[in-house]
């Protein structure tokens, strides 16, 4: 044997240690930011942070639903078609006023919504209220999937396939696809959220420089990261977590290894529905209406998008929480610098379908590494 | 050995999808007579040929247990190439035609190399080839609407013999389908491949050939899905076929193609398409609230779905091993 | 008279272990070879070497005089060659013609030749008196009605050597009858066939000469008349076993720690009763195919069972999986790849999976990390896995040996009163073995029972308390460890009676 490779082998090593470690995404990420940041100022300007985050929350709240799917080898394409219903009904049970021309016909005109507005527009905790409803909605579709999933043993492909027809069909039904608006100012601000002039007490906008820097913290920043906390901890951390991965990994070995295979794929569809509502609470109260197309069209690929080239697998077994913020933030910072860029929108979808097939070809080299090593 | 109604319960599994249509028809006849009429039916075939052509594609697909994302993407990009041939350059609608299919062909080919030669899977590639189609063809007509000239709007309206032409193409794309799937050698192998990949490849098939041509098939189906029914339109919408792919994988499935692979036919697909269009205007017939038509389509899917599942597990009974006879 | 197909100093070597070794054999044309031999012998390495799906490392084959040298799998059956196996190698969503026809369909006008197609499939089918219509989906066939098909595949090719492998595991008594009439039909057409099986009385009845395989050599071969079923066991065993084995070192206790009653399953198990009791190392030995995975599985609460009772501890076990892990049950399958692990996991992870409820705490049931940390390391050093750091290693990077202790490893950290292996050595090298012998005394010692399935006699004489055989879902008898006697044994599990 000649003595080069012996020698090379540390560097060739940290590369490849990076090039597999967690964070690659997210070197990735930065990589790429300090790469355009010379030529495309606007990117890293303080207005643009913002604007990158702000897309980023609701997004990643969603994904980080389909990635608990993802992990036990399955898919949630209903997820698009959740956001829709129950951001429909959710605005139907708090908005304010009405309006019978628009309305009048919807189904849900007279038994949930009035002219003077929904049942739980001027309560006190109705918005909360409200907001519990869309939870309970969403984690009834979840469970309606993972039945279907677990227990008649369907494909996840075609239970969520005809989930997301019928039920983004449903939405646009309730309200005869008009969307519905006039939503309280406790809900719409869940979507903007204007932390900093809370803590401090400044309503005036115009003043301070610092809030500026603050802006960033936002409603959808603390929800989001929140969702981030407990889903990293309920995947990592816990027996569930494990089940969830066990199941992925080897499903004959869990079910004889005693995990309760059944419950846990029912539970993964209902976290993956309620994270979709969540999502869409934010897109809601940003859109400040309830609109029964919203999450239709690519949306869902979005989601799914991200989630792998974060990393995670769609074979199940290999899916951590970072590895989908990562890749949300990559995917959300890749459309914001492509519009930055005044690329249209067209354009944005064609470097997105190249960065999909780039990380499917990165994780394909990834496994052949990995596998090398392991010998 | 098999009891009379376990028979009738296999069979009735076997050909659920018929089952079901045959129950709609005659449901929907009993609500209003008129839907039966020639007229009527011939116009759910007319309005069919769309998703049961691109259908009958992804059954080629489907059958050997892989999935293609990207064919709303094809049904837009390919008939768009062919309108800028078409407008631009002056040709004539027939060279229209061959320019769309290439270009269908060209996608399907791009698809192809990632999954056989570069062996990411189907869904990633397709997935992420949606997306690049579909930006490539705005880019062309920079988000707008593109109108095609007169004359191919003639074609689509036209019609030989009393059929429209595109009844005509669908069934020509149907019978072709069926002769290709059912009497060739390739056809077999699909079947076989999506039967067991390891067996197959030792009965030496070519494993890659085969799943290359599946795939430039499927998209140049769609890529004839989209002209065909652009051709009735004359005018192609920046958001044309999106979200379709999933229309095209239900109608296919409908159709008794299974996902798993090795399982379905080329009228099946041709029953899914047709079956779903049978419902969508059978609840116009009956003044059911349009709205309410996807949830009708997702049940009757969920109903075919279900019934696949019970033929696999009725296949599995029957493969498991016995030790010992059941008659002791 | 040349031989058909000659072996010459034949050996393979997997991973410097010799799975064949030195083996010259000739097989003559138009006589039928009986090769018998033990689980491991070689026989399934040998197969494979003239099948072409592995190459030999040493020696060659001459096929009619000429060398012979198969790359793959297609090399063999042009060259005449065909294989029945167990495991059938049929597409079950195609017509029994279109299987025949799969590697090659005549052509008409550019389209398959349906009509020549069932006419010569008809043909074929009638020779083997399988009055099946060739457009039959072959997924609607009985297992016995399938091998046919694929012996009506090796006549299509036209093959001049058919080997069968175990083919009677998975047919009914008729079924077995009808094939032996198939295999005495081909042979009057002067085909030649090696037949292989376990089943030692169809050997002799069928074959006319007979080979021995033992640790990868022909050990014993000669015609038929010279062979009394003793001397096929005798050949097949003929080993000196002390030192295999470790001294067991306690000895069983009285109270029952399973205790099933009559269990029946349909087309599974008849009538099956077992007792383990403490500290008592049980054996279930059978053929494959006699139901003792089948068994377990009944046991475990995995398969159905139509009738009968399991008592654990005196008690009914529960229903479920889980329940019956917490009752004290541990199942270590036979497929530790497809049912045992998680590959692509690290070692503790795969120690920690079933005992993951006791680590969780709090009502979210977080990982006690720590706990898991220090409970698996303390698991592997008892069990000494030899491996690196448990945490981040992952499994598949261990030899099959250690692979098997984390496999039991999983199940001891649950402390389950009742221990079910089933062939816990399997694929496990000799000094592997050893460790595992040890480790399954140790459990039993400590008070467990266990339920030993194995299809190596040897490792159940050696270890074993009590042996009892199955034989076609049935148990045939029992014995107890003075008492243990190879060749009866082996005649329950044959089902043949000696003289």
């Amino acid at each position: 044997m000649t003595v080069s490779p012996v020698q090379r082998r540390p560097m060739s090593d940290r590369a490849a240690d990076l090039f597999l470690s967690d964070y690659f995404i997210l070197y990735m990420s930065l990589a790429f930011v300090a790469v355009l940041a010379p030529f495309l100022p606007t990117l890293v300007a303080p207005g643009n942070v913002v604007n990158v985050l702000s897309n980023m929350w609701p997004l990643l709240i969603v994904a980080i639903g389909q990635t608990f799917v993802l992990a036990i080898a399955g898919i949630d394409l209903s997820q698009g078609s959740v956001i829709a219903v129950t951001s429909v009904i959710g605005a139907a049970l708090i908005t304010l006023v009405a309006d019978p021309v628009v309305l009048s016909k919807a189904p849900l005109w007279g038994i949930v919504v009035t002219e003077t507005g929904g049942p739980l527009a001027r309560m006190t905790g109705g918005v909360f209220l409200a907001i519990c409803v869309m939870i309970a909605i969403a984690a009834l579709i979840g469970l309606i999937n993972g039945l279907a999933v677990a227990m008649l043993e369907m494909p996840p492909f075609m239970v969520t396939l005809v989930s997301m027809m019928t039920i983004s069909a449903l939405a646009i039904y309730l309200t005869q696809s008009e969307n519905i608006a006039q939503l309280p100012e406790s809900f719409v601000r869940l979507g903007k959220g204007d932390l900093v002039s809370v803590y401090f007490g400044v309503k005036d906008t115009s003043q301070l420089p610092r809030k500026e820097v603050f802006s960033f913290i936002t409603y959808p920043m603390i929800i989001a990261l929140t969702v981030v906390a407990c889903a990293h901890i309920l995947l990592n951390r816990t027996v569930f977590g494990r089940q969830v991965l066990a199941i992925g990994m080897n499903r004959k070995a869990a079910e004889i290894s005693g995990v309760p295979v059944r419950r846990v794929i029912v539970l993964v569809f209902v976290v993956s529905a309620i994270c979709a509502a969540i999502g869409g609470l934010l897109y809601a109260a940003r859109l400040e209406a309830g609109r029964p197309t919203l999450g239709e069209g690519t949306f869902l690929l979005d989601v799914i998008g991200a989630a792998v080239i974060g990393g995670s697998s769609l074979f199940g077994g290999k899916a951590k929480i970072i590895w989908t913020v990562f890749g949300v933030f990559f995917f959300v910072l890749l459309s914001s610098a492509l519009s930055a860029m005044n690329l249209s929108a067209f354009q944005v979808d064609m470097v997105k379908g190249a960065v999909i097939l780039g990380a499917a070809l990165l994780d394909v080299l990834r496994t052949r590494i990995m596998r090398e090593r392991a010998r | 050995m098999m009891a009379t109604t376990d028979r009738a319960m296999d069979i009735a599994v076997r050909h659920a999808t018929y089952v079901i249509f045959a129950a709609v028809l005659i449901y929907f006849g009993a609500q209003v007579p008129s839907f039966l009429m020639p007229e009527s039916l011939a116009n759910i075939v007319k309005q069919s040929s769309f998703i049961g052509i691109a259908a009958i594609g992804m059954t080629f697909v489907l059958l050997t247990g892989g999935i293609d994302l990207s064919v709303g993407s094809v049904m837009f990009l390919a008939p768009l190439i062919a309108g800028y041939a078409m407008r631009e350059l002056g040709v004539p609608v027939p060279v229209g035609f061959a320019v769309a299919l290439g270009a269908g062909l060209a996608m399907g080919l791009i698809n192809a190399v990632f999954i056989v030669w570069l062996r990411v899977i189907p869904f990633i590639v397709t997935l992420a080839t949606l997306f690049l189609f579909r930006g490539f063809g705005t880019w062309l007509t920079s988000s707008t609407a593109f109108d095609f000239k007169e004359d191919f709007r003639a074609f689509g309206l036209s019609s030989f013999a009393g059929i429209p032409t595109p009844i005509l193409i669908f069934a020509a794309v149907a019978i072709l389908a069926h002769v290709v799937l059912a009497h060739t050698t390739f056809g077999r192998q699909i079947y076989a491949l999506g039967n067991d990949r390891e067996a197959a490849r030792k009965a030496g098939v070519n494993m890659r050939l085969v799943e290359m041509k599946v795939y430039m098939i499927c998209s140049v189906c769609a890529a004839l899905a989209g002209f065909v029914l652009i051709a009735q339109i004359g005018r192609l919408d920046a958001g044309f076929g999106e979200g379709r792919e999933f229309d095209v994988i239900a109608a296919a499935v409908l159709g008794g193609a299974s996902l798993f692979g090795g399982v379905g036919s080329a009228f099946g697909a041709v029953v899914g398409a047709t079956l779903i269009q049978t419902v969508k205007l059978g609840l116009v017939f009956t003044g059911v609230n349009l709205y309410l038509q996807p949830m009708m389509q997702g049940a009757i899917i969920i109903l075919a779905v279900l019934a696949d599942g019970v033929r696999e597990k009725r296949m599995q009974a029957m493969q498991k091993r016995t030790i010992r006879s059941m008659t002791g | 008279m040349t031989a058909l197909l000659s072996l010459n100093g034949l050996g393979k070597t997997w991973f410097g272990v010799p799975a064949v070794s030195d083996l010259t054999l000739e097989v003559a044309e138009g006589r039928l070879l009986g090769l018998i031999g033990q689980n491991g012998a070689g026989k399934s390495t040998l197969m494979n070497m003239i099948g072409g799906v592995v190459q030999p490392s040493a020696g060659g084959m001459r096929w009619q005089g000429a060398p012979y040298r198969p790359q793959t799998a297609g090399d063999a059956t042009r060259t005449g060659i065909a294989f029945i196996h167990q495991e059938l190698n049929l597409f079950t969503n195609l017509s029994v013609a279109e299987n025949l026809y799969i590697d090659g369909f005549p052509h008409r006008l550019g389209l398959i030749d349906w009509p020549r197609i069932r006419t010569r499939s008809t043909d074929i089918l009638k020779r083997l008196a399988l009055n099946v219509d060739p457009d039959t989906q072959v997924g609607r066939l009985s297992p016995g009605e399938r091998q046919l098909v694929e012996i009506a595949k090796a006549l299509h090719n036209d093959a001049r050597l058919i080997i069968f492998d175990e083919p009677t595991t998975s047919l009914t008594p008729r079924e077995t009858v009808r094939l032996f009439e198939t295999i005495a039909s081909l042979r009057a057409e002067g085909r030649t066939i090696i037949y292989i099986s376990h089943i030692l009385g169809d050997v002799q009845r069928l074959a006319d000469d007979i080979g021995v395989l033992r640790d990868g050599r022909l050990v014993d071969s000669g015609p038929v008349g010279d062979f009394s079923v003793q001397r096929m066991i005798r050949s097949m065993i003929g080993r000196d076993l002390s030192g295999l084995f470790p001294p067991r070192t306690g000895a069983p206790g009285t109270s029952a720690v399973l205790q099933a009653q009559s269990l029946t399953q349909p087309g599974v198990l008849q009538d099956v009763s077992l007792a383990v009791h403490a500290g008592e190392i049980v054996g279930l030995f059978g053929l494959m195919g006699a139901g003792r995975s089948e068994l377990a599985r009944i046991l475990f609460g995995l398969d159905p069972c139509a009738s009968g009772s399991v008592a654990l501890n005196g008690a009914p076990v529960p229903k479920g999986i889980a329940a019956r892990i917490a009752a004290g049950m541990a199942f270590v399958t036979e497929n530790r790849r497809e049912e045992g692990l998680m590959m692509e996991a690290p070692i503790a992870d795969n120690l920690a999976l079933v005992s993951l409820r006791t680590f969780g705490r709090g009502l979210l049931a977080v990982m006690d990390t720590e706990a898991v940390a220090t409970r698996t390391e303390v698991t592997r050093r008892d069990l000494m896995i030899k491996a690196g750091d448990i945490r981040t290693q992952p499994v598949k990077a261990l030899s099959g040996g250690n692979q098997q202790k984390v496999v039991i490893g999983k199940w001891q950290m649950t402390g389950p009163r009742l221990f079910m292996l089933d062939e816990p050595t399997r694929g496990v090298d000799v000094g592997a073995k050893f460790e595992i012998y040890t480790l399954i005394d140790r459990l039993a010692t400590e008070g467990g029972g266990i339920l030993m399935i194995s299809s190596e006699l040897d490792e159940l004489m050696g270890m074993a308390d009590r042996i009892v055989v199955m034989n076609r879902g049935e148990v045939m008898g029992q014995m107890a460890r003075p008492a243990f006697d190879r060749e009866r044994i082996l005649s329950l599990a044959f089902r043949e009676a000696l003289p």
